[in-house]
Formats: C-alpha cells, sequence, structure tokens
C-alpha cells in the first residue's frame, strides 16, 4: 500500500522540484517569468498502442532510438482504445500524449472533436507518404490482414490459396478463429472475396451477404473469436485451431520466435493505423517531435520495416531497405494487384451500424 | 449538533462521574457519529459516482436507445437464465459439500475448507483459463472422453453455455457452502436423536427436520450467488460463445467499442433497478416462508 502510495507521490515531488527549478534560476537572473510547466512538461511522451510483440519492435527500433537522440523519455502503454481516449478527453485528465487507434477510430474521433491538429511545423512532411498526412493524425503503419495456419497441422503445400479454400468446410474441417471487432478486422471483406466479389466490387459492403457466406462456409458453429491480437498465435500453437485470420508482422514475429506458423500475403487486406494526440495531451509537443522522428528518421524508420515487415510511413526508410524485405512489405509494389486496400471512408461511416449487425448475427 | 453535551460534561473532569441521565442523552444523540466515517465514504466513493451515472444514463435518449436494440433485450435475458441456472447448481452443490463438511470429522473438515478456499482465493481470470484449457477440443477432457472410448469426435464442451456455467459455479460456491454450513451447524442436534429414537429413518430425518431448519441458509446462499451472477464478466468472454454475452458484456460493448457512455451507463442503472427489484421480491416471499415456518 504504502509503495503504491509512495509512487505519484514522489513524482509529483520531483515534477514541482523539477518545475520551481527554473524559476530559482529566473529570479537569481531577474528575467521575467515562463510558464514553468513547459519546462517540466515535453520531457516525457506516453505512448498507447496494442501490446505483444509489436509494442516491443515499436520500442526497440523507434522509442528507444528517438529518446537517445532526443532526451525525451516514451513510455509505451498496451491498452489503446478509443474508449479510454473519450474519456480522458471529456474529463479532462489526458494521460495519454500520442495514442493508436484504427482508420474508421480515427474518422470517428475527428468528428466527435477528440484530437488535436497536427503542428506540421514542428512534423517535417517530407518523408511523409500522401496517404499518410491527416490533419488530426498520421497513418503511420501499414499492415495486412491476412490468413494463417499451423504448419504442424496444414503443411504450407496444402495451405488455403485464398478466402474461399480458407472458409471451406469440406477442405479443412478445423475451427477458424476471426477477429471479433470490426473496427481492425476484415473478417467480412474476407467472406465477400470467398463468394467470388472481385477487388473492385467489395466496396460498398453487402454485408448481409458477407453474414449468410459465413452462416454456410464454415458455419458459425466453426467461427471461434478472438478479441486480441495475440490470441490467435496462442490459439494455433495450442493447436486449439489450425486456420485463424491474423496480421502479417503477428505471424512474422512468432515464426522467428520458433512458432511453426505461416500466413500467405496473397488475398490480404491492406490497413493502417493512425497516431493521434488526444485534445489536451500535456505533452504534446514532445509527441510532435516523435511523430517527426518517426516519419523522417531513415534508419530507425528502416529497422522498424525490418523487424516488423511493417511499412512505416517513412519514405527515406524504403531506400535503406535490401530487395527481399522491401518486396514483402504490405506497401510493396509486387503485392499490390493481389491484395484488397481497406476502404476506411466506408469504414468509418458505417462501423457502428455493421459491428451490431455482426454482434447481432454472432449472437443468434 | 453534540458539542453542547460535550462542551458540558467537559467541566465535571473525572472524579465526579457525569450523571446517568446526561450519559444516556448523549448516547442516544451522538451513536450515529459512528457511522460518519462509513457514511462518508459511501457518500465520496459509492453515492457520488452512482448519481453521475445515473444522470448520464439521461442524456442522449439513451434508455429509449438502449431497450430497442435487439441485443441488450438478449443480453438481459441471457443474464437471468444464466444467473438463475448457476444459482441452482451452486446451491445444490453447495448444499451437498455443506452437508459433507457438517458432518465431516475434525481433520477432514479441515481438509475440506482449505479445498473450498483455495478456489476461492484464487483470481477468477486464473481459474476460468485453466477450465478453458481443460474444456477445449484437445483438452484434458476431452482427451479423457476419447481416451476410454466413450466419444470418437471431441464434444464441444468450450464456448457455450455449459461452459460459462461450469466457470460461474466453480467461481460461486464458496459463497453457497457458507451460509448453508452455519444454518446447519446451528441446527440442535437433539433433534435428529429425537427423531431417531421415535424410528425416523434417514430421509425422513433430512427432509423434515434438516432441511427445513436450513432453509434460511438455502435462501441466503441463493441471493447471494444469484446477485454475484447477475454482475458476471470474464467468465462468458472467457468460457463463452458469442451467444452466451450477458448484461455485464454488454455494458463494456456500449463503453469500449460503441463509445456510447450514456448508453452504458444506462444499461448499468436498468441492471441494478432489476437486481434491486428481485431483491426484495425474494425478501418478502422469503419473510412469508418464515412466518409460515413460525406457524
Amino acid at each position: 500500500m504504502t509503495a503504491l502510495r509512495s509512487t505519484p507521490f514522489d513524482r509529483r515531488q520531483l515534477l514541482k522540484a523539477a518545475a520551481l527549478t527554473p524559476f530559482a534560476g529566473l529570479a537569481l537572473s531577474g528575467c521575467g517569468a515562463k510558464p514553468a510547466e513547459s519546462a517540466a512538461a515535453n520531457k516525457t511522451v506516453t505512448v498507447t498502442s496494442y501490446g505483444g510483440s509489436y509494442n516491443d519492435q515499436l520500442t526497440q527500433t523507434i522509442l528507444d532510438p528517438f529518446s537517445k537522440q532526443s532526451g525525451i523519455q516514451t513510455t509505451l502503454l498496451a491498452n489503446t482504445s478509443l474508449a479510454a481516449l473519450k474519456a480522458q478527453v471529456q474529463s479532462g485528465d489526458v494521460q495519454w500524449d500520442l495514442v493508436e487507434i484504427t482508420a474508421p477510430e480515427y474518422e470517428v474521433a475527428v468528428a466527435e472533436g477528440l484530437l488535436e491538429k497536427f503542428d506540421y511545423d514542428i512534423i517535417s512532411d517530407k518523408g511523409l507518404p500522401g496517404y499518410a498526412k491527416a490533419e488530426y493524425g498520421i497513418k503511420y503503419l501499414s499492415f495486412l490482414f491476412v490468413m494463417a495456419w499451423d504448419q504442424k497441422v496444414i503443411p504450407d503445400a496444402q495451405a488455403p490459396k485464398d478466402w474461399a479454400q480458407f472458409f471451406d468446410q469440406g477442405k479443412y474441417s478445423t475451427k477458424r478463429s476471426v477477429y471479433n471487432q470490426l473496427s481492425d478486422s476484415s473478417v467480412l471483406e474476407a467472406a465477400l472475396l470467398a463468394d467470388g466479389v472481385p477487388f473492385d466490387k467489395i466496396y460498398p459492403l453487402d454485408v448481409d451477404r458477407a453474414l449468410r457466406v459465413l452462416g454456410q462456409h464454415p458455419g458459425k458453429d466453426r467461427l471461434l473469436y478472438h478479441a486480441a491480437n495475440q490470441e490467435p498465435i496462442q490459439q494455433l500453437t495450442s493447436g486449439e485451431v489450425s486456420l485463424s485470420t491474423s496480421f502479417n508482422n503477428r505471424i512474422n514475429a512468432a515464426r522467428n520466435d520458433g512458432a511453426k506458423l505461416n500466413f500467405s500475403a496473397e488475398n490480404a487486406v491492406l490497413a493502417g493505423d493512425y497516431f493521434v494526440v488526444p485534445k489536451g495531451a500535456k505533452n504534446k509537443e514532445a509527441a510532435f517531435k516523435l511523430m517527426n522522428f518517426m516519419s523522417n528518421d531513415a534508419e530507425a524508420g528502416a529497422a522498424f520495416d525490418k523487424v516488423t515487415n511493417l511499412t512505416l510511413a517513412n519514405i527515406p526508410a524504403l531506400s535503406k531497405l535490401p530487395k527481399d524485405i522491401a518486396d514483402t512489405l504490405p506497401t510493396s509494389p509486387l503485392l499490390a494487384d493481389k491484395i484488397l486496400v481497406r476502404d476506411d471512408k466506408w469504414w468509418s461511416q458505417n462501423l457502428k451500424k455493421t459491428e451490431q449487425q455482426f454482434k447481432l448475427w454472432q449472437a443468434s | 449538533m453534540s458539542n453542547a453535551t460535550l462542551a458540558g460534561s467537559r467541566p465535571r473532569g473525572r472524579d465526579s462521574p457525569p450523571s446517568v441521565e446526561t450519559t444516556s442523552r448523549r448516547r442516544r444523540s451522538s451513536w450515529w457519529l459512528l457511522l460518519a466515517p462509513i457514511l462518508a465514504f459511501d457518500v465520496v466513493l459509492f453515492l457520488t459516482p452512482l448519481g453521475k451515472l445515473v444522470g448520464a444514463s439521461f442524456a442522449d435518449s439513451a434508455y429509449q436507445r438502449v431497450l430497442e436494440d435487439p441485443l441488450v433485450m438478449r443480453a438481459l435475458l441471457n443474464t437471468l437464465t444464466i444467473s438463475l441456472a448457476s444459482t441452482v447448481v451452486t446451491v445444490v452443490l453447495g448444499y451437498i459439500i455443506a452437508m459433507v463438511l457438517w458432518r465431516a470429522g475434525n481433520v477432514a473438515r479441515v481438509i475440506l475448507f482449505a479445498v473450498v478456499l483455495l478456489p476461492f482465493w484464487t483470481g477468477i481470470l486464473v481459474k476460468n483459463f485453466a477450465w478453458a484449457v481443460l474444456l477445449q477440443d484437445n483438452g484434458l477432457v476431452n482427451a479423457f472422453l476419447q481416451g476410454i472410448g466413450l466419444t470418437d469426435a471431441p464434444i464441444p464442451l468450450l464456448h457455450n453455455r455449459f461452459a460459462v456455467i461450469v466457470g460461474m459455479v466453480h467461481c460461486l460456491l464458496p459463497y453457497a457452502v457458507f451460509p448453508i454450513f452455519s444454518s446447519l451447524t446451528s441446527i440442535d442436534d437433539r433433534l435428529g436423536l429425537a427423531a431417531r429414537s421415535l424410528g425416523a429413518r434417514e430421509g425422513s430425518v433430512f427432509r423434515r427436520i434438516t432441511l427445513p431448519l436450513s432453509v434460511p441458509g438455502i435462501s441466503a446462499a441463493g441471493l447471494l450467488v444469484f446477485i454475484i451472477s447477475t454482475g458476471f464478466f470474464i467468465t462468458p468472454v472467457v468460457m463463452g460463445g458469442p451467444g452466451d454475452m450477458m448484461i455485464a458484456n454488454q455494458i463494456d460493448y456500449y463503453a469500449r467499442q460503441l463509445t456510447d457512455f450514456s448508453g452504458a451507463a444506462a444499461l448499468a442503472v436498468i441492471l441494478t433497478v432489476m437486481v434491486s427489484i428481485l431483491v426484495a421480491v425474494y425478501q418478502r416471499v422469503l419473510k412469508a416462508g418464515g412466518q409460515h415456518e413460525d406457524n
């Protein structure tokens, strides 16, 4: 109890001391008063993301090099959510400075006025691809929603080539685990692709048809749901399922840890996440400095791309990558014809309605 | 307030004790001061947030929105049926365990208590994941059933209502065992002796003496377990399927996924009111039963 209590108290004291120090200096030199807060603030930045292997990679490739270069300390949390962001902004007690949310969530947050405008005087947009730069955030990350399998049960030669095979009950009798949260999951797109809808006809999404397809193949009782990104890795490695949807970086990370899993980038769905700054964030300048580093530092960006197999919105990094890595990134031109690009606009307008419909379908 | 009495009593000092009249008046007027800390605690930590919650629930016609949502109706129904089923199973199992505890020797009783208490002290998440591992398709239970040749293919034991009830009962058992056990131990042993000496069989002793006299314990256990059941959140997530969503999950869904805080508040109020009504009805029925017992 005392240990728990003492931490914030000590920190507060420390902050107070840190805030008073410049005052002492100012009083001695007789200068005018400058807001004491800004000296203490913006020496740290609290980043919130999705956790698991991804958070480790982010720390290693981006946050640590940034701290070393700028002297700004970073804290990385794993419990990101739009709801928590909204609660913080509405209560006026904003704890987070830089928050990862999905593209549809970004649109919702903008519409509800929860975000700070990005300061492109601090963030140089030289390294930013056109699609990434937005008024209230940067679509800093592109990833692939993929089909993954357990190689112990399904050897690569027998692996599904497309979503139709992935869902085909006759071909694989195993259960399929699919991602539950539609803000991030392209399972409805996958169902339509399985039903033979071509890439350019997927949007606007025919939700009824997608659900009908899922109900037939593989059937409701063959579907298992996961709600966290690291969960399918556990389900696949424990043998609970041998087919699952996941994201390319998660499967790569698991493979690097020795898991016998594989995935196919063909037929994948390209989607992205935004970094945003909640309205009233205490260290927004530090957050923007971090965004500037992330978007323009070639070394850090290339390290990130290499380790995660994700595309960071950082053009200088791409030139630093060996060809075999560059070709496997979600934004590689080699994949362009084989993947579906998720329509963020459609999802931001239909997310809540579709989520309700999906939940109701699951429950009935 | 009581300042006057306190001030008045002070000059009397130690050697002249206050009159009986003053003491009793002082006692009467200031006894409630003992409640002040807990009252302050309640106001700050319970009533204020509850008031805010109720206030928030009236924004943007949240009740109408929530009650028109078919998922909410489903979750309410699920909550009632799952809670009822878990309560019945828990009380029956709890009764059996309490009977054994009651009749066991001292050593056996200590061991059995440990067996009941150990899961009580274990985190609910740990218990649920342990069950999930046991019940999954390639888990221990299915492997055993296939091993002894009872089934060929794994039986679906996880991600359904059965699994939810198993997980809930495991968490709830201690809450049922202790009230029932205490009502059993307060039964006068001589009643059973008398009945047996008059030729009653064990079954009839149980039916006509033990069971009726342990009704208060059963009711208390049932009520306690049911109220706790309605708030279950983790178990339906870990062990249930999408059709076993309970009201707490619906509240979470409104708050986290739909970011509809007033809707979530309305749901929380609905759950609170529902449980309060059930408790009131239950206590009335219980009272009636008690009076019948007295006659």
